[in-house]
């Protein structure tokens, strides 16, 4: 009872702090998206395979590294509030992005690139008709879980002074009130699922009919 | 139509093409043959220049390929590979519509051009809007000859296409493929390292070896005289048989010393007839000269008599069969002697086994 008592009481304040925490969210897994997509269109030319292969065993092992530790490297470098915070959340939230997009990207069968080589697709016709629109499913369970480990890094990057609703989880610790802790972790799990079932809809939505098709 | 003129390509040093000079004719359908690593897939790659050449040229109506912009290139001819590539996020139709879309041509103009190449490959428009991972390999093998033939391309360059198909598929679309371009008389370059493929197919056949082209000439002419100790090789133990393949039936028809009868005469009157001529068979025609029985003569156990014998349903050949094909039916059924219909069952005349027996041993 005493959980909702608060959320009732506060309610002005939780959701000023969700919208911080939304705003990390989005302005840092919009611009994940970009770098990262591009490094692995870069990465994943023609010629360029091996060193795709390279960037998928790097990502690949630096999912193992803690969101902390990489937080605490940019307070070092670049010091405390909101843009620490966002650099912070885009470097962690790049590794599945490039990772599942290299990897997606590797994956296109060689003939169906070579079949449009063949009738003559530029390159670019190849990477945006071909690759791009086959490995969608791929890329995007990366930013499926990008955007979770946003939401939930975001928490930690508040001790940087990034703000949102980490905010509440450190003052709940702090002064020993579980019901303000509550608040906080709820709120921003309930984001988290929200989301991932915005972009499950969305991944669905422009997943090309053919790759789903069944006899 | 396409020249290569002592074309030779290395792949990290290691010649993979060397020297090879060889003149595709336009409107035929041309082989290349050799074993795995010969440079025959390679020596294709280059005609649309998939894979660029060291030394020497190619020439394409005259102009040499290095002066045509790749792009502009390769959407001009046709290109079909083994593993096909359909793209699998594109309907049937998007899939033959790939390059009249990359070449701008209008929708209008597309459908048809679409609808008029499922007709030619034997595909239903229904087709048309299934997923290639909802076709049988089968239906995709001819829905990448579809796609490659979109844009009405002179030259069509194929690499193993039957190559993963079946073997009792894969001569349907052989027989399939043959009797498409007998309409549409494209140029094509196909490579394959199946001899009896070879064969059936081409109407030239270029053998390579080791990047260097062995033999190159009409398959009839490999066949009588090949070569070298390689090409003999290629062409196995059973090449008098094979050459059986490039002949067709209708050639070796029989019209006379045979016995025709209608199906009003009575057996008496037949057997006279069969006696008088010295043969032991009559062919039984319908007032259309159809095919409709035939009967034998057969000793009798009794001493100094015939048996005459009647069967409604007898076994036949086509007048378009090859020999090869004609002696199969006939070892299997045991007959010396096949009437010969043509595909409405029409009566044409009979051919006999020794005949084709002669013809292996020339």
């Amino acid at each position: 009872m005493i959980f909702l008592n608060y959320f009732l009481e506060n309610y002005n304040k939780i959701l000023r702090l969700s919208f911080q925490h939304f705003y990390l969210f989005i302005i840092s897994l919009i611009i994940a998206i970009i770098i990262g997509v591009t490094l692995s269109i870069m990465a994943t030319e023609e010629g360029k395979e091996k060193m795709g292969k390279l960037i998928v065993s790097i990502t690949g092992a630096a999912q193992a590294v803690p969101s902390i530790a990489v937080i605490a490297l940019v307070f070092i470098y670049v010091g405390i509030g909101a843009v620490p915070a966002i650099i912070s959340l885009i470097i962690y939230s790049l590794v599945p992005i490039v990772f599942n997009a290299t990897s997606g990207i590797l994956s296109v069968p060689q003939s169906i690139i070579e079949a449009g080589k063949g009738m003559g697709f530029t390159r670019n016709q190849i990477l945006w008709k071909i690759k791009i629109p086959i490995a969608i499913p791929v890329i995007m369970g990366g930013i499926r879980s990008a955007a979770t480990i946003i939401i939930g890094t975001a928490v930690v990057a508040s001790v940087i002074g990034g703000g949102g609703l980490g905010d509440l989880i450190f003052i709940g610790l702090k002064l020993n009130k579980p019901e303000v802790l509550f608040a906080g972790a709820f709120s921003s799990a309930l984001m988290a699922i929200i989301i991932d079932i915005i972009l499950a809809w969305v991944e669905k939505t422009i997943t090309p009919k053919g790759l789903k098709a069944r006899k | 139509m396409i020249e290569l003129i002592n074309v030779t390509k290395k792949f990290d040093g290691k010649v993979a093409v060397n020297n090879l000079s060889l003149n595709i004719e336009k409107g035929k359908l041309t082989m290349l043959i050799g074993p795995s690593g010969c440079g025959k897939t390679t020596t294709m790659r280059m005609i649309n220049r998939l894979t660029p050449y060291n030394k020497g040229d190619i020439k394409l109506n005259g102009v040499s390929i290095n002066k045509i912009d790749p792009v502009t290139l390769r959407r001009s001819i046709g290109y079909v590979i083994q593993e096909i590539g359909l793209f699998p996020h594109f309907t049937v139709y998007d899939n033959i519509a790939t390059v009249p879309r990359l070449l701008k041509w209008d929708e209008k103009k597309i459908r048809k051009r679409v609808e008029e190449l499922l007709d030619i490959v034997t595909l239903d428009f229904n087709f048309a809007y299934k997923y290639p991972l909802q076709l049988s390999g089968g239906e995709r093998q001819r829905v990448g000859l579809a796609r490659s033939l979109g844009a009405d391309p002179e030259v069509l360059l194929m690499d193993e296409p039957f190559g993963a198909i079946d073997p009792i598929n894969r001569l349907k679309l052989q027989d399939s493929f043959l009797e498409i371009q007998e309409e549409i008389k494209k140029t094509i370059v196909f490579v394959t390292h199946d001899i009896n493929e070879a064969i059936k197919l081409g109407d030239k056949v270029a053998i390579i070896k080791d990047g260097s082209l062995v033999q190159y000439d009409d398959a009839a002419e490999i066949l009588a005289n090949p070569a070298n100790k390689f090409v003999e090789n290629l062409l196995g133990q059973d090449r008098s048989i094979k050459a059986l393949s490039l002949k067709k039936t209708k050639d070796f028809i029989l019209k006379d010393n045979l016995v025709t009868v209608s199906n009003r005469e009575t057996e008496r009157e037949i057997i006279k007839k069969l006696q008088e001529k010295k043969v032991k068979i009559a062919f039984v025609l319908d007032k259309y000269h159809k095919l409709i029985g035939r009967y034998w003569l057969e000793k009798s156990k009794k001493k100094e008599q015939v048996e005459i014998n009647f069967d409604d349903n007898p076994i036949f050949t086509e007048r378009n069969n090859s020999l090869k094909e004609t002696l199969s039916i006939m070892l299997e059924s045991g007959e010396k002697i096949l009437p010969v219909v043509n595909r409405k069952k029409i009566f044409t005349g009979i051919i006999k086994l020794n005949d084709i027996f002669e013809e292996v041993n020339k």
